[in-house]
């Protein structure tokens, strides 16, 4: 591979001249003043110093001095950039959006062509609002579908709720959200007619009941997550002894007067205490090899290939230093 | 001769063989039989090739289901050799069974050594050839010309779809001059012969790469079976090339040529829209369905390959999200808006593949999985789009390669970024560097498909680094020596000058005055008593460059340059090479010369210095590499996590590696003699890194010396070479007849374990603990690793020749 990529020379030159180092609005460049920052504003995405931010938007809302644009802005919403391309800056805050709502995974759906439907779907509604195509109808699903899902998750809990109380309540805690949405689906349904091509149709209710705003094939049902057992403060871990079993009673000589003695009862005392205790201590240190652990601290690799990668970052980083003295 | 080893007979095409070639050929047919892999060493100039290929074509032609031998060498001229070697062998069969073998064997290069087009052939760089062939052979490009449209095509490729696929090119081995005279005649293209040939080859000679490198070996070499032979020969550096087939650096610069390369497909797709959007539909239908044609498997063309991806994925579908055209550019320019982002970074970073992708999520939206198919994807777009000008596009193809990788892989590679050059530098210039730290990943494929690998090479020491650093098992490991009737070189440790002040490249003392003083007085010294050629190895470019311009001034060179022709090696290749055919120039007429050059550089692994080209080699201080790179550090710390390679080891290793590498370019023969010194005082204590062949000519008296008493030994040693020494007496222990073999392999049947004796008389290396106690101890492994080894014999004979 192109081990030998060279650095391009004069590339940091052309860094300072770059065309956008410029204000638009001050016409003040970078070459003049090296300190100069650039903000953007979601809401039309022009980019203008900081200083003209200050001095524009210090009182208040104003428009957007940049021609034709006349925007109303907020100082408060302008922030750095991360991207160079304002365009790209722009998708994503939109995907950022998107994202939010269309959140289902692979596990969601039957199967994985299923999925990939999914997320041609999704990136088709991303792409209409970016080019802004049909921007109003694919709102308008994009927040039915919020709402379905949040009712969904909300139906979930209340069942989960009811496990929990083992409350047995007949009536249907969907029904009221489910009316709510059935109300508003009536006018989507002439709002949203025939949408972009690419977008599968708001999908025939087979029910007839709610619209979501879409419908994906393969797409399982939410259900409740499994109740949560107890909790257990060893984390599975157990106590039981490993090498041994106490049994009841022991016929040994020496314990079998102390058996009978009543002086042994006094405060309670009982004899299989000492039996377990004793057990204990015999075989406490059975299954810990020294050796082994010697040999661990000496070569103190892990032999994990993740580790050694991890560990390396930190190298890299000047995160910690590799023993290489020239040792000779 | 003719012998066999057990039931198997071997046609050797020499009259005599030399113990150590028997005894690695019979390691190797070891290892055949067995079924697995090994690592053997052993000297350059024992004829170490023509025994490989005498033993394996022996196999070959033995054993009916005939496998394959897959021959890698590292540079043209070695495959060269080899085809040659491989040609007199089978020359040499034709002879002694009378038949001529229905046997083929093919060499392949890059398509710039071996294009017969007239005017693409003219074109300087390998990618432009590459490119502009890609353009006149393309698929869709033929299509063209039948729907009738004006396209140029290869008549030289055309020709070939006129023959028998399975027979291009008459049965034999094929040099390279040999396939393309012999494609000028038939008007055929000897790159694609060579290619399409491959499947019915007995024997295929090619580099490394096409089979190491994941993005040509998907293409070029995936069609061999599974019982493939393979060989790795001068496979001493083996790791690094499997390092660097999975390293990317990107810079600010290749980001823009990416963008601009995202924005030509855009507009691209645009037009294909609207004349032809036909075609794109059909590439998203076939995606849809997860489809991959089977002759897009097979297309010779592909732009690119996918760089090790695991099996199963390739067989899923691309993501929904990638699936049409002009999502998947905008994928991959917001993919690489999110790296220029990255760019702009003031101080170094490190990442883990994780922590880049989950950044790069939180960022962009930019999931794993669709990452996982962007060379995939690109390479489909391509074909899709008909693209021909594939050279601009080379940028663009690094970043899908880059953003395939890193979300295939979540260990063993980092990702480093690099905002400054230097330390003391002040203006951004950043360095994205996405290396591989695990030598074994590139190579991975390869043990786990092939059952016997031979790694092989002159320096191996210590045997058992290699499977470590590459993570696999081996049946047999073995060092051997070269058997000698007499010290044919002389390794020397000096380890401080006449004046008893230290001598050393260590970094706190290298510029020393005394040092320096040292290190010219040596080669002074050297130079007056040396016949012919000196070759002067240095640690790196900078120190040479430091220390020539400190001998400038102290007259050390004014010196030398009595005494011999002064020539320098610089990184620059032509100047190198117009340097070193003075330097031979030199050597043929008149006093000789001295040739400085760098322990890393062209000239420390490929250079032959034979016979009076180089009587001398000094190695100026140990050639560590540079420390202070980030990329060494965090590969050396991998190392030991995860294979408990220690740092210093490590280190070690690699630099003795390099300076046997120096040492082995001055004997190239049996009959070769010279001088090694090997100056650093740190020396002393890394003779057992050296390889076992060094190590048992090294005398334990000349471990220690000082420059006077170095020059003291080598005179006495060039005196002894002068004495005229024939063939015959080397026969019967350096070199065996058919009857002097025979006796030894019955003297060996008796025995069944070989003795120590046995051992050595076969150039094995011997264990100086055995040597001691001078009885049969017995070897019961042969796997074992030796340790060190003393001459003694030698002394002994040396003592006879003094009276
Ligand atoms: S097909 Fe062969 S001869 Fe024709 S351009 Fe390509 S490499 Fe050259
Ligand atoms: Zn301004
Ligand atoms: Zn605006």
């Amino acid at each position: 591979m192109s081990k030998a990529a060279s650095r391009a020379n004069g590339a940091s030159t052309k860094r300072l001249a770059e065309d956008g180092d410029i204000c638009p609005v001050c016409k003040s460049s970078r070459y003049l003043n090296p300190n100069m920052r650039f903000r953007v504003n979601p809401e039309c995405y022009h980019r203008m110093c900081e200083s003209c931010v200050d001095r524009i938007f210090s009182h208040g809302p104003a428009a957007c001095p940049i021609a034709g644009c006349k925007r109303t802005l907020r100082r408060a919403r302008f922030r750095e950039q991360t991207f160079e391309d304002l365009k790209v800056e722009r998708e994503v805050d939109i995907r950022k959006r998107v994202a939010r709502v269309m959140n289902k995974t692979e596990s969601d759906f039957e199967t994985l062509r299923d999925y990939n439907n999914y997320l041609e779907t999704v990136e088709e509604i991303t792409w209409n609002l970016i080019l802004k195509i049909d921007l109003e109808a694919t709102e308008k699903r994009l927040r039915l579908w919020e709402e379905a899902q949040k009712a969904e998750v909300e139906s979930i809990n209340s069942t989960v709720s009811r496990r929990l109380h083992t409350a047995t309540d007949t009536v249907d805690p969907q029904s009221d959200t489910a009316r709510v949405i059935l109300k508003k689906s009536g006018v989507q349904r002439k709002a949203l007619g025939p949408s972009s091509a690419n977008t599968p149709e708001p999908g025939a209710m087979d029910t007839g009941l709610k619209d979501t705003g879409f419908t994906f094939a393969g797409l399982k049902k939410r259900v409740a997550p499994e109740p949560e057992k107890p909790f257990d403060p060893y984390g599975g871990w157990n106590i039981e002894p490993q090498y041994y079993t106490v049994m009841d009673d022991y016929d040994v000589d020496f314990i079998s007067g102390a058996k009978t003695d009543v002086h042994h009862l006094a405060g309670g005392y009982d004899i299989r205490d000492f039996y377990s205790r004793a057990l204990c201590e015999a075989f406490s240190g059975f299954g810990v090899f020294v050796e082994e652990e010697v040999i661990a601290r000496e070569n103190q690799a892990s032999g994990d290939v993740g580790v050694g990668t991890q560990t390396a970052a930190t190298v890299a980083d000047g995160g910690k230093e590799v023993n290489m003295d020239d040792i000779f | 001769m003719k012998f066999f080893i057990d039931e198997l007979p071997v046609l050797f095409p020499y009259p005599r063989v030399y113990p150590e070639q028997y005894a690695y050929m019979c390691d190797l047919k070891r290892t055949l039989d067995a079924g697995g892999h090994c690592v053997l060493e052993m000297p350059s100039g024992t004829g170490k090739t023509v025994s490989l290929l005498s033993l394996i074509v022996a196999y070959q032609q033995f054993h009916p289901e005939m496998r394959k031998l897959i021959y890698c060498s590292r540079t043209m001229s070695e495959i060269e050799k080899a085809l040659a070697e491989l040609k007199g062998l089978m020359k040499y069969r034709t002879e002694q069974l009378g038949y001529e073998e229905e046997f083929r064997g093919l060499g392949l290069t890059s398509r710039k050594n071996l294009c017969l087009h007239p005017s693409v052939k003219r074109e300087k760089s390998g990618t432009v050839v590459d490119a502009r062939c890609r353009s006149l052979t393309a698929g869709f490009v033929k299509e063209k010309k039948e729907r009738g449209e004006d396209v140029e095509l290869c008549v030289y490729h055309e020709n070939l779809d006129l023959l028998e696929p399975h027979n291009l090119i008459p049965p034999g081995v094929w040099t390279f001059d040999g396939m393309l005279k012999y494609g000028e005649q038939h008007k055929q293209c000897p790159y694609f012969t060579a290619r399409r040939m491959m499947p019915f080859c007995n024997v295929i000679i090619y580099s490394y790469h096409y089979l190491l490198d994941p993005k040509i070996a998907e293409r070029v070499s995936k069609e061999l079976s599974k019982d493939c032979i393979v060989v790795f020969d001068e496979a001493h550096n083996i790791d690094n090339v499997c390092i660097e087939s999975l390293s990317i650096d990107l810079t600010e610069d290749s980001l823009r040529k990416a963008t601009r390369g995202v924005n030509n497909l855009d507009r691209k797709i645009t037009e294909m829209k609207s004349t032809d959007a036909a075609k794109l539909q059909n590439e998203y239908a076939k995606l849809v369905e997860g489809l991959r044609e089977a002759e897009e498997a097979r297309d010779e063309n592909a732009f690119m390959a996918n760089p090790a991806l695991p099996d199963d994925l390739l067989k899923e579908a691309v993501p929904g999200n990638i699936r049409r055209a002009e999502h998947f550019v905008a994928f991959l320019k917001r993919f690489i808006e999110y790296l220029k982002t990255r760019m702009k970074v003031l101080s170094v970073i490190s990442e883990t593949p994780p922590s880049f992708l989950s950044h790069l999520r939180d960022l962009t939206f930019i999931e794993r999985k669709p990452l996982r198919f962007c060379a995939e994807r690109l390479t489909s777009l391509v074909r899709t789009l008909e693209l021909t000008n594939i050279e601009d596009y080379q940028p663009l193809q690094e970043v899908a390669t880059f953003a395939t990788l890193i979300s295939t892989y979540e260990t063993g590679f980092l990702l480093i970024i690099e905002p400054f050059e230097s330390a003391t530098a002040t203006v951004p210039n950043p360095i994205l560097h996405f290396t591989c730290l695990d030598a074994a990943i590139a190579i991975k494929p390869v043990f786990e498909r092939f059952s016997s690998v031979i790694v092989t090479s002159g320096t191996m020491s210590p045997l058992d680094m290699y499977p470590r650093m590459l993570n696999f098992s081996c049946v047999v490991q073995e060092s051997f020596t070269m058997t000698l009737t007499r010290r044919t070189f002389l390794p020397m440790i000096v380890d401080r000058g006449s004046d008893q002040n230290q001598v050393t490249s260590q970094f706190e003392h290298r510029n020393d005055p005394q040092v320096v003083r040292n290190f010219g007085n040596l080669l002074i010294e050297f130079c007056k008593l040396t016949p012919d050629g000196v070759v002067v190895f240095f640690p790196s470019y900078l120190y040479m460059e430091s220390i020539i311009s400190m001998w400038q001034g102290s007259g050390v060179l004014d010196e030398v340059w009595k005494y011999k022709l002064i020539l320098v090696e610089t990184p620059d290749a032509v100047e190198t090479s117009l340097a070193l055919e003075t330097y031979r120039t030199a050597c043929n007429n008149g006093r000789g010369a001295v040739l400085l050059c760098v322990a890393r550089g062209k000239v420390s692994e490929g250079i032959d210095f034979d016979h009076h080209y180089g009587r001398t080699v000094l190695c100026m201080g140990v050639p560590y590499q540079y420390t202070e790179s980030r990329i060494l550090k965090a590969r050396l710390e991998f190392l030991r996590e995860t294979y408990r390679i220690k740092e210093s080891d490590f280190l070690s290793f690699d630099a003795m590696r390099h300076a046997a590498q120096c040492l082995g370019r001055v004997i190239r023969g049996k009959d070769d003699y010279g001088v090694m010194v090997l100056a650093d005082k740190r020396f002393g204590k890394k003779i057992t890194q050296l390889p076992k062949w060094i190590q048992m000519a090294l005398d334990g008296k000349n471990t220690k010396l000082s420059v006077d008493q170095a020059v003291g030994s080598a005179k006495a040693f060039l005196r002894e070479m002068s004495v005229p020494w024939t063939r015959g007496q080397m026969e019967g222990t350096s070199t065996w007849s058919l009857e002097e073999l025979e006796t030894h392999q019955k003297k060996q049947k008796g025995m069944g374990v070989l003795g120590v004796e046995e051992r050595r008389a076969e150039g094995r290396a011997v264990d100086v603990v055995m040597m001691e106690r001078r009885e049969t101890v017995e070897v019961t492994e042969v796997t074992e690793v030796d340790e060190f080894g003393g001459g003694e014999d030698m002394d002994a004979l040396m003592g006879d020749m003094d009276a």
